[in-house]
């Protein structure tokens, strides 16, 4: 029997959560919560050892029995517990492992009730990875969902003057698109019926007995003959089962053929923005994003990291794994659309980065442009639109945990964030200034580093589209010149100049040690991966090929 | 069913026919020398004046409980008997009669507990008023009424 | 039909051993009288008889609903206490009892084959209850809600006497079987028109004593006039005993005649969904919010029960489950905690006096939020897996729209449980360690770790419901 690496990727965090809240080694509770992120980044190199990118599938599968219920005469639902890993996820988790040891790395700003805040931040961190690694929909749901509780304590206790509200209003704007996922999922549960667990039920095949793709074929004729009673249909919540559209119980609601509508819109279609609009919020997109530069303004600087490092992520990892194959028709329908959303969440973020005077909320702001990159990537329906949105996520959690731990840097020293506040830090500060330079040049954009890869590819994306019209690439090409201009304009009026400081009895130190061995990784980590862009497209390469087929 | 219906008409009429006799009867055997104090309403001897809405003592309401539960015990009793005594029930079963006896002795004994539950608890004392006992020292002394009395 | 006997019996002991037991003991040995008679429930697992002169009929659902019911009094006696250390004003034994008679009725409702049965049923229910909110005798609030959900309880069970009158007017019988044998046997024009006005009469009687809107008015007020361990009561056993009546009566009953109740009973429905939850967004006081709180979840029952699915009866049996840990660990910790709090600030049910419970109670603070959270149906809590299959049966009635408004509703939850999650948890307060009894502590520990159990793992109870 193989160790279950993915099972142990969730389950040492949680482990750890379990020690942490038990209160007993209080003392130790950063070096637990270090030690458990350190075996699992261990589990992710193992796993990077053994990874195939010649494939597309699925790798490293568990899969279990886990939920089973009766619907009486309409059937039975099964829900499994199913890991895997595949090209998309693969990047991510890497991501999600350094990023959530370089948030505990960090920590140190956290004084008290320290045990539970790295309990909980080991338990974000098990859901994250369950989010990534689930291949059953209602899994990824559960944990999806489940995320937003650490967030909301972490949030809401560490916070900051504000963080009630911020708190609340980062849990009822997520909760309320993860409702809407959970209509799209309960519709697609109910409409859906997977064949090779019908063909259990009915004793067709024998458990761990190969089920070809004729074999589906058979069933699902069968099925919709009317061959097989209706309380031997076995709906479940496998992503594999909803790609496949002949699944679909052609008297369902989610039927193409479905008399439902509402408001001109067809089931179908208001399942695709259900879940666009879920995972959207979570991006965020623009009408839904207002939670984004409130959480981040209260959150302490180790939870911005994670916020905006991974949490942003999940997102676009559920429309490129859930929506976009559940939906493809729809999703081409709209795609001029989406674009529309993509290039003015760039426009959007970036003018409002242009009036900040709060950092941290100008890299908030900063995030929200940015991901507006990777919807555009994904509006375009190009091979390197969807390699390009993929590589601007893992880019975008590079750099963004990166300026958040800059902003935290400068906040930890003077607990005061207003630009205004600082000037001529550059002969303060000379380290500091060197990172943040390198950040900066790096997020806006500049050939080298990862930040250029992201945007160039999905900007081309959406350039050679057929499905989306050119003019939301320039206007994302234009966002990238506005964000040049508020970095720019904010490194000048910070670290250039006249040395001021708004507070004389401000102590600015310059960079410790610890602080800059993160710093260092992260920017270095941006600079490889600018300059050796292969290393994430090998791994998206096919699954991207694999998806192009599969939805043309 | 109509048919047992006519049992009761028969009672009703019965019923009014024998009041209205024994009344007229009266009426015409009976001395008549009304007063006001017999003319007025009967009210266990309380005085019939001011308003309907006074506050009773509670200590009514128990007797009043008491009463209700032994009056459906009573009601309850009757019809059974009816039921224990049937010659055709108690031949079409051999247990009917212990069966049907047991059932009564359990009910029976439920209420014999409550009542035993209630005396027990003190409910069926009748709750006296405490009269505070004045402490007013009259200079005429005690023994100087029992000459008048 | 030995739980209905035994339980009965037990109370009437419970009587008399207060005359000599210390109000501890008497905790324990009611405990031990619910435990007993919840294994004599379980040995008629998967034997199906009716009893009583055919009147009442023991099977697995029935089976099932008997055991939440009996759990959930399991629950209020641990979370009991002894009902505190006033020997003058309170009187555990015969609180103890009148908690064991009611469970009676409430056994009889879940089982009812005769409509009788569940007029009877009710009433043991109804009557004990309205006692036992009246029973804080000092409290004027109490003595208010006591006569409020007597009078109102009252009009109910007329409207459902009425009811019950007029079905049997239409079909000449009060046994379900014979119901549905003359409905069945009689065409549908030649059915008096009154039998549908019958069926809607006895729902509303029903509707009631689950507090659906536009019959919750009296929820709010009786729920937080009376002693919070009763309304722990009230809100689990009466509900889960309604629901399982009312399931008996509209789905199993006249289920056929669904087009001529399912009108009214959605229009309820929504109205319930929306009122109990934007109402209890309003609340400052924490059991008032959990007042509208059951309000609301009975809302979410009445969506499967209008779906009419095979699933439902079982889906109703997870989510008063669900409910009915998650209620009583919340309420038993508002009880608690309010009754550190008497003296100390003015109002000690609102969500203030729970401020900064965290800091010296974490285990309370926790239970707590895990109750909430199961409420607002957050996942990998009980209460997600309730919502979840309401849902699931929705869709598979194709009743898209109630979703949509039930969907909206439990982001409106989130607010409103998440405040006690704030108090709690964010803001600061002074409460000291509370001293809890070690029944307390189980019973708590262990409707928590049932929460988050059936909450990983629905399948468990799934599969026997």
């Amino acid at each position: 029997m193989t160790l279950p690496i993915l099972s142990l990727i969730i389950c040492i965090p949680l482990l750890a959560a379990l020690v942490l809240a038990s209160g007993k080694l209080k003392g130790y509770a950063q070096q637990i919560s270090l030690g458990a992120s350190l075996i699992q980044i261990g589990l992710l190199i193992k796993l990077a050892l053994g990874y195939q990118t010649s494939t597309a599938t699925f790798q490293w599968v568990e899969q279990h029995d886990w939920i089973h219920f009766s619907l009486g005469s309409l059937g039975q639902f099964v829900a499994k517990y199913h890991l895997g890993i595949d090209g998309l996820s693969f990047g991510l988790i890497i991501l999600t492992g350094i990023i959530s040891s370089i948030a505990i790395w960090n920590s140190d700003s956290i004084k008290e009730k320290t045990s539970s805040y790295f309990a909980l931040i080991m338990l974000l961190n098990a859901s994250l990875m369950g989010c990534f690694l689930a291949k059953d929909f209602l899994l990824f749901y559960l944990f999806f969902e489940f995320m937003l509780l650490p967030m909301y304590f972490l949030i809401g206790i560490w916070g900051g003057p504000r963080k009630e509200y911020a708190s609340i209003k980062f849990f009822i704007y997520t909760l309320a698109g993860s409702l809407f996922i959970l209509l799209a999922l309960l519709a697609l549960g109910t409409s859906y019926i997977d064949p090779y667990e019908t063909a259990l039920a009915i004793d067709f095949i024998q458990p761990g007995q190969a089920f070809s793709a004729e074999n589906a074929q058979m069933i699902q004729t069968a099925i919709a003959n009317g061959e097989i009673a209706s309380d031997k249909w076995v709906h479940s919540f496998d992503a594999a089962v909803f790609a496949d559209l002949k699944n679909c119980y052609y008297k369902s609601i989610l039927h193409p053929d479905s008399a439902w509508v509402l408001g001109n819109l067809s089931a179908r279609e208001w399942a695709f923005w259900l879940l666009f609009i879920g995972f959207g919020i979570k991006l965020p997109i623009v009408p839904f994003h207002t939670w984004l530069p409130d959480a981040h303004v209260e959150a302490p600087t180790p939870v911005s990291v994670l916020l905006a490092g991974v949490l942003l992520k999940i997102g676009a990892y559920g429309w490129l794994r859930f929506t976009l194959p559940f939906f493809p028709k729809e999703a081409l329908e709209f795609s001029n659309i989406l674009s529309g959303i993509g290039a003015i969440s760039i426009i959007y973020g970036a003018f409002n980065a242009l009036a900040m005077t709060d950092l941290k909320k100008l890299v908030a702001y900063s995030s929200i442009s940015h991901m507006g990159f990777v919807l555009l990537g994904i509006a375009s329906f190009t091979a390197e639109g969807w390699q390009g949105a993929i590589f601007q996520l893992i880019s975008h959690g590079v750099l963004s945990s990166l300026l958040f731990l800059l902003v935290g840097v400068i906040y930890d020293r003077t607990h005061d964030r207003s630009i205004q506040n600082y000037s001529g830090l550059a002969q303060i500060m000379p380290a500091y200034t060197f990172i943040t330079g390198l950040a900066f040049f790096a997020s806006l954009g500049l050939p080298g580093f990862s930040g250029f890869i992201g945007e160039f590819f999905s900007l081309m994306g959406s350039f050679n589209s057929q499905h989306s019209s050119a003019i939301w690439a320039i206007l994302g090409g234009l966002g990238i010149i506005l964000g040049a201009g508020y970095f720019l304009w904010t490194f000048q009026k910070m670290f250039l100049g006249k040395q001021y400081l708004k507070n004389s009895e401000w102590l600015l130190s310059d960079l410790t040690r610890k602080e800059k061995l993160s710093l260092y990784f992260l920017g270095i980590s941006s600079l490889l991966l600018g300059i050796f862009p292969s290393i994430i497209f090998n791994l998206t390469d096919n699954w991207v090929s694999h998806l192009i087929n599969q939805l043309f | 069913m109509i048919e047992s219906f006519g049992y009761v008409l028969a009672f009703l009429v019965a019923g009014t026919g024998f009041m209205a006799l024994v009344l007229t009867l009266a009426r015409f055997i009976r001395p008549n020398r009304p007063n006001d104090e017999k003319l007025s309403t009967y009210e266990s001897g309380e005085a019939p004046v001011g308003n309907a809405n006074v506050r009773f003592n509670p200590r009514f309401y128990l007797y009043a409980l008491l009463f209700v539960l032994f009056e459906i015990e009573l009601i309850l009793l009757f019809p059974w008997a009816v039921v224990f005594g049937d010659k055709q029930l108690a031949a079409a079963s051999e247990n009917w009669k212990h069966f049907a006896l047991f059932e009564m002795l359990i009910f029976i004994g439920i209420l014999g507990l409550g009542l035993a539950y209630a005396w027990v608890k003190g409910y069926l004392e009748w709750e006296k008023p405490n009269i505070q006992a004045e402490d007013f020292k009259s200079p005429v002394p005690p023994k100087a009424y029992e000459k008048f009395n | 039909m030995t739980p209905v006997i035994a339980l009965s019996l037990f109370g009437i002991i419970n009587l008399f051993l207060g005359f000599t037991f210390k109000r501890q003991s008497l905790q324990v040995v009611t405990l031990l009288f619910i435990i007993c008679s919840m294994a004599l429930t379980a040995m008629d697992w998967n034997h199906e008889y009716l009893w009583f002169g055919d009147m009442m009929k023991t099977n697995n659902l029935s089976i099932n609903f008997s055991l939440i019911i009996q759990l959930a009094g399991l629950l209020v006696v641990a979370f009991s206490n002894g009902f505190g250390k006033d020997e003058v004003y309170t009187q555990p034994a015969e609180y103890y009892a009148i908690l064991l008679f009611s469970l009676v009725g409430a056994l009889l409702m879940v089982s009812f084959q005769n409509l009788i049965m569940l007029f009877v049923g009710l009433e043991i229910l109804s009557v004990a209850m309205y006692v036992l909110t009246g029973s804080d005798k000092r409290n004027l609030r109490s003595n208010e809600a006591a006569l409020k959900y007597f009078l109102m309880g009252s009009f109910a069970t007329g409207f459902l006497l009425f009811g019950i009158a007029l079905v049997y007017g239409s079909t000449r019988s009060l046994y379900i079987s014979g119901i549905l044998y003359n409905l069945s046997h009689t065409a549908p024009e030649s059915l008096p028109s009154f039998l549908y006005a019958g069926i809607i009469l006895m729902g509303i009687g029903l509707l009631f004593k689950i507090s659906a809107a536009p019959f919750h008015f009296w929820t709010p007020d009786v729920y937080e006039g009376a002693p919070t361990i009763f309304t722990m009561f009230m809100s689990t056993v009466v509900k889960t005993a309604g629901f399982a009546a009312i399931y008996h009566i509209l789905d199993v009953t006249f289920g056929g005649f669904q087009k001529n109740w399912i009108i009214t009973v959605y229009f309820i429905t929504i109205i319930t969904l929306i009122l109990g939850n934007i109402s209890a967004a309003y609340q400052q006081s924490a059991k008032r919010m959990l007042a509208f709180s059951s309000i609301s979840h009975a809302g979410y029952m009445l969506l499967t029960v209008c779906a009419n699915q095979p699933s439902t009866s079982s889906n109703i049996l997870y989510y008063s489950l669900a409910y009915t840990l998650a209620t009583a660990v919340s309420f038993a910790v508002l009880m608690v905690v309010a009754e550190y709090q008497t003296g100390r600030t003015e109002k000690p049910e609102n969500f203030d006096a729970l401020n900064g419970l965290a800091k010296n109670n974490p285990s309370l603070a926790f239970a707590f939020t895990v109750a909430l959270l199961s409420l607002a149906g957050i996942p990998l809590t009980a209460g997600f897996w309730g919502k979840f299959f309401v849902f699931t049966d929705m869709f598979n009635k194709n009743l898209t729209y109630p979703i949509i408004i039930a969907v909206l509703m439990s982001a409106v939850g989130i607010y409103y449980y998440f405040k006690g999650i704030i108090s709690v948890y964010f803001n600061s307060g002074e409460i000291e360690k509370i001293e809890t009894s070690f029944l307390f502590k189980i019973a708590l520990w262990s409707a928590c770790i049932g929460t988050l159990v059936l909450g990983i793992y629905p399948t468990l109870l799934k599969s026997i419901f």
